[in-house]
């Protein structure tokens, strides 16, 4: 076969396979839309936890009471970054047993790590018995400016008061926490 | 984050079944057919690929999901069909991609009969499965999967850059019978492989005596990644690193060994089956081995305070802490730097093949220097099969072909392929000899061709040889 023939028939046999290389394309797509990703992940974790013996608030010591008791922990994920850019909305929820026979008032007091406070709540908790134990739940909705206050902070202050009290006071005061923290996480380049 | 989304997708454009060559299988007009049977047929005297051109293979896909699905143009939101497929895709779907470059390929016909080939190529091949629990725990959340085991074992990827330096030998050994073997020398650059995880994560409402509301339990946690060539180039200046990881394509990174077997049976003069094993073989990995082990068990119910008696400017407990260290005291975070070996993913090719038509070349139907022996026909169509081991088994596909001479310096094959990603791949190959000079290009999936991006798959390969006819 003389050589001139075979290039005629490889040419245009080239051009259609390129061409249909090149042809092919990917259509009808927006990759801009990339940018409207957004994972709104709902999630469910556990705060603190504790359980008062009555006899805390009563120093036999010096004989005295001791009205309020307290205690710190850091919360040291609460002030990441891709938590305060990502956290839109945080539900606190917190459900005390009470088999003390007093009220009691709880506050939660937010703490940045330069000490600012940041955020406060709290709730009242209503006095029960040995035999009857009452349990007082407290939701708490944050979002909006209240988040951006709540993830500035890296510790929380729990603060438990009794109005009063003395060395027969008998009971347990237990808390359960969680936590339900809505994201949205997406690409902020 | 986009950049990685675009990035898995490019990949996924860029090859079918990771490394299924089935327009080349058997294909003998172009010499690195012999790549996928060292058994194969050899018809040419000698062949040199143009260096850096002789074989060009990209090959992307993805199982149960298309570039379309996610980034056509729609009017649903892109958040809606990303949840769906997540919900649509299970944990055997896949996401693969494979590049090879072949740097040089040669071959000659020694005085002894036997075809003697060689060469050098760079490989990447990735693969990983759909951790599915993981992307639904990532899009959704918990909490609307209390008591859900969320599997950690879903968790099954590698993903491997290397280059492999071959060497083998191929002869006709009875009228009806071409075997060949072909040795291999991996040098591996960078390496990282996450197989045989187990563990599962579940979130509980806790009962009366429970600590807290929830109890959060990882459980039976077993994750290890291992890594090689990478830990090094952490310290790195981003500069840096091309340049040292292309060092090491020549010896350097971290060596293996590994055989190609195949044969080519003539059972009559119409009938031929062959078949090949490849990459039988295992990488040491010793050099820069960094392999990262999680194991334990561990349940999480918050943080308990104890209020413990404090004078004036005392601080508290160091809960946070404490807790930290429990978790890894009970999940411990081992690095180990001992070396570790890991198979190749072995690929077995077998293929039935009938010819008809006319005969081509020398070869005729009562050829007495080749009774029994197969005759070589202008046509054939037959069927192939393929396999690859992969992390969770071996992964198939079924092929039928057309094979046609049409012309001395003009070859096709047409392949209709049914593999994990669809019922509808077809491809074609050509090659042409013209005078001393050797084209051939394969790619499959056409019928997608018109918009890539609702292929699941895409594979191509092509490549320039210099090859000498036998006289």
């Amino acid at each position: 076969m003389p050589l001139s023939m075979k290039t005629n028939l490889l040419k245009p046999l080239a051009v259609v396979f390129a061409g249909l290389l090149l042809t092919s394309c990917v259509k009808d797509t927006d990759f801009d839309q990339a940018d409207d990703i957004t994972l709104t992940p709902v999630v469910e974790l556990d705060l603190i936890y504790f359980n008062i013996e009555a006899g805390e608030f009563y120093d036999e010591i010096t004989d005295m009471p001791i009205l309020t008791l307290s205690d710190t922990t850091e919360i040291r994920f609460l002030d990441d970054t891709e938590i305060q850019e990502s956290l839109r909305r945080a539900d606190f929820y917190f459900r005390f047993t009470n088999s003390i026979p007093r009220n009691f008032e709880v506050d939660f007091q937010f703490l940045s790590e330069q000490n600012d406070t940041t955020y406060i709540t709290g709730t009242s908790v209503i006095e029960g018995t040995i035999e009857n134990p009452v349990v007082t739940e407290f939701e708490q909705i944050i979002e909006g400016d209240d988040i951006v206050q709540l993830t500035m902070a890296d510790r929380v202050v729990v603060s438990v008061t009794i109005p009063d009290s003395d060395p027969s006071l008998e009971g347990t005061l237990n808390l359960k926490s969680k936590t339900t923290y809505y994201l949205e996480i997406r690409d902020r380049e | 984050m986009r950049n990685v989304l675009i990035f898995i997708m490019v990949l996924c454009l860029s090859d079918s079944l990771a490394q299924n060559k089935q327009l080349l299988y058997g294909l003998e007009e172009v010499p690195q057919s012999l790549l996928l049977n060292p058994g194969s047929r050899v018809p040419q005297k000698m062949h040199f690929g143009i260096p850096f051109l002789s074989q060009i293979h990209v090959n992307g896909g993805a199982t149960g999901l298309t570039v379309f699905d996610i980034f056509g143009e729609s009017n649903i939101d892109i958040n809606e069909r990303i949840r769906n497929k997540i919900f649509e895709m299970d944990n055997k779907d896949f996401f693969t991609a494979t590049q090879q470059l072949e740097i040089i390929n040669f071959g000659w016909r020694a005085k002894n009969e036997i075809y003697f080939s060689g060469g050098v190529y760079q490989e990447f091949d990735f693969i990983t499965y759909f951790p599915r629990d993981l992307a639904i725990l990532a899009w959704e959340g918990n909490r609307d999967y209390l008591d859900y085991p969320f599997d950690l074992g879903e968790v099954s990827a590698t993903a491997d850059l290397l280059t492999v330096y071959h060497f083998g030998a191929n002869k006709q050994i009875t009228k009806k019978l071409t075997a060949g073997v072909r040795v291999k020398l991996y040098s591996s650059m960078m390496s990282i492989r996450s197989t045989n995880n187990q563990g599962t994560f579940t979130t509980t409402l806790g009962d009366v005596n429970s600590e807290n509301i929830y109890e959060h339990t990882v459980s039976n946690a077993d994750v290890t990644v291992n890594t090689s060539g990478i830990a090094s180039l952490e310290d790195m200046e981003s500069s840096e690193i091309p340049g040292e990881v292309i060092g090491r394509a020549f010896f350097g990174g971290n060596f293996g060994i590994g055989a190609d077997l195949g044969v080519t049976y003539d059972i009559n003069n119409r009938l031929t089956a062959s078949a090949s094993v490849l990459d039988l073989g295992v990488v040491f990995h010793s050099n820069d081995v960094e392999t990262y082990a999680a194991t334990g068990s561990y349940t999480l119910d918050g943080i308990e305070l104890v209020f413990p008696p404090l004078s004036a400017g005392q601080s508290t407990l160091p809960y946070y802490d404490n807790l930290e260290d429990e978790i890894e005291a009970a999940i411990p975070i081992d690095t180990i730097t001992s070396g570790y070996s890991q198979l190749r993913p072995v690929k077995f090719n077998a293929a039935l093949k009938y010819s008809f038509g006319k005969t081509v070349g020398n070869s005729s139907d009562c050829d007495c220097r080749n009774m029994g022996g197969g005759v070589e026909r202008a046509q054939a169509a037959g069927v192939q099969f393929y396999s690859i081991l992969r992390p969770k088994g071996p992964q198939m596909a079924g092929t039928l072909f057309y094979y046609r001479r049409l012309w001395d310096f003009l070859s096709a094959k047409a392949t209709y392929t049914v593999d994990p990603y669809s019922f509808s791949n077809v491809g074609l190959g050509v090659v042409t000899d013209i005078g001393k000079f050797n084209f051939y290009i394969a790619a499959d999936n056409l019928l997608h061709y018109g918009n890539l991006a609702k292929a699941k798959s895409v594979s191509l390969q092509l490549g320039f040889n210099i090859k000498f006819d036998e006289e």
